[in-house]
């Protein structure tokens, strides 16, 4: 912030301290999510307006395709609980990109799915949330939530078709929101244990 | 910072959704659909407005999506968009009401927000709340747009067609209002501070 608008806020009728007390309070005041209705009535006005392509039915899932899932399921399978239990000796934690040799061999997508499931156990192994919780984490925390529930909603919904270019572009999506949420279950966890 | 340039959304969901997927538009609603909503209800105070209001805001997104070259953040465009559109809406509000933007401070009871002492953080956030609700639409909307999403006093002026120096006296009248709430927290500032200046 510069000197000169400092200087203006200064002459509104606050101190300087007042000022940034309640600016920080402001900034925290927790988001609401409008009713679930609400995507519902925009989704049909854009729909009459012709403003949104309706999702078109999905394929029947292809022999390939199928093995592709399974495999990465039993990857995902075999691959977390190794990441998770092996002890590293003497100590020394690596990376887990440097892992097993054939992760370079699955593609980008399976990645991503064990990516994701290695997220969502780490997710599990955090303590219980708190009984008192800060209302604003809260909030936020159910905002994240809802928005892998939508992408969860997108990915498994039958019918709706989906390129494996798309199901990328979604899975990375989910990735990133549940490294946001296990980083704020992870803060939070903190600040309780302290 | 606002709550909105927070937010991230993956380049390729945006460009699907300039083509009218709507998945990918779903996925930018239950994105922004929060402070969209909060934002439009401080703004009207009334449930069914504010729902209003984000469904003009995200149908006006679908429409121009497609124009968006994504130099800006896709939060600062989409609080573009709402604050244009609740601002739109206060306006013929205060029309229908034949209320001009200044005699806004009318309607307030004074003590409505001075009422409201505070002694702890939780608290404050529900008192703060509370004395935000309190205050004349106006001045409401012009702290928020000054304090929390960031804008200066002249951009708020052009948004709402008035002068600089009506932006500065409606947040400094609102301020008044609100520093009761602060003073009854004053163990909590660290320090006096600067002096008070009028202004």
């Amino acid at each position: 912030m510069s000197s000169d608008r400092k200087d203006e806020e200064m002459i509104c009728g606050l101190t300087a301290d007042e000022r940034e007390l309640l600016q920080t309070e402001l900034k925290g005041l927790p988001d609401a999510m409008p009713p679930r209705a609400v995507w519902q009535r925009i989704r049909e006005q854009a729909e009459a307006e012709g403003l949104i392509r309706r999702a078109p039915m999905r394929r029947p899932m292809t022999w390939h395709g199928g093995v592709g899932l399974a495999a990465a399921v039993a990857l995902a399978a075999v691959l977390v609980p190794v990441m998770i239990d092996t002890p590293e000796p003497g100590g020394v934690t690596e990376p887990p990109l440097s892992a097993p040799s054939n992760t370079t061999q699955v593609n980008a997508l399976q990645a991503l799915m064990v990516e994701s499931r290695q997220l969502e156990s780490d997710l599990r192994s955090l303590p219980q949330q708190p009984r008192v919780r800060q209302a604003g984490t809260v909030a936020t925390l159910s905002e994240i939530e809802d928005r892998i529930a939508a992408i969860d909603y997108q990915l498994n919904d039958p019918a709706v078709q989906m390129t494996a270019e798309e199901e990328q572009i979604f899975w990375r999506e989910r990735v990133r929101l549940m490294k946001l949420l296990v980083g704020l279950r992870y803060a939070q966890a903190q600040r309780t244990a302290y | 910072m606002s709550k909105f340039a927070d937010i991230q959304i993956d380049p390729a969901i945006v460009k699907r959704a300039a083509r009218g997927d709507v998945r990918a538009h779903e996925i930018i609603y239950r994105a922004f659909a929060a402070p969209v909503y909060s934002l439009s209800l401080r703004f009207t105070r009334v449930p069914a407005q504010a729902e209003d209001l984000v469904q003009d805001t995200f149908i006006e997104i679908m429409r121009s999506i497609s124009k968006f070259r994504g130099e800006a953040a896709l939060g600062s465009w989409i609080r573009r968009i709402a604050v244009s559109k609740a601002l739109m809406f206060l306006r013929s509000a205060w029309t229908a009401r034949g209320q001009s933007l200044a005699d806004d401070w009318n309607d307030v009871t004074p003590g409505d927000v001075a009422s409201h002492g505070v002694s702890s953080h939780p608290d404050m956030a529900l008192d703060l709340d509370a004395a935000l609700a309190n205050l004349p639409s106006v001045s409401r909307t012009v702290v928020w747009l000054h304090d929390v999403e960031g804008f200066t006093h002249k951009e708020i002026a052009a948004l709402m067609g008035r002068t600089e120096s009506f932006s500065k006296s409606q947040l400094s009248r609102a301020y008044q209002r609100l520093r009761p709430m602060l003073a009854a927290s004053g163990d909590e500032v660290d320090g006096a501070g600067a002096a008070v200046r009028g202004c």
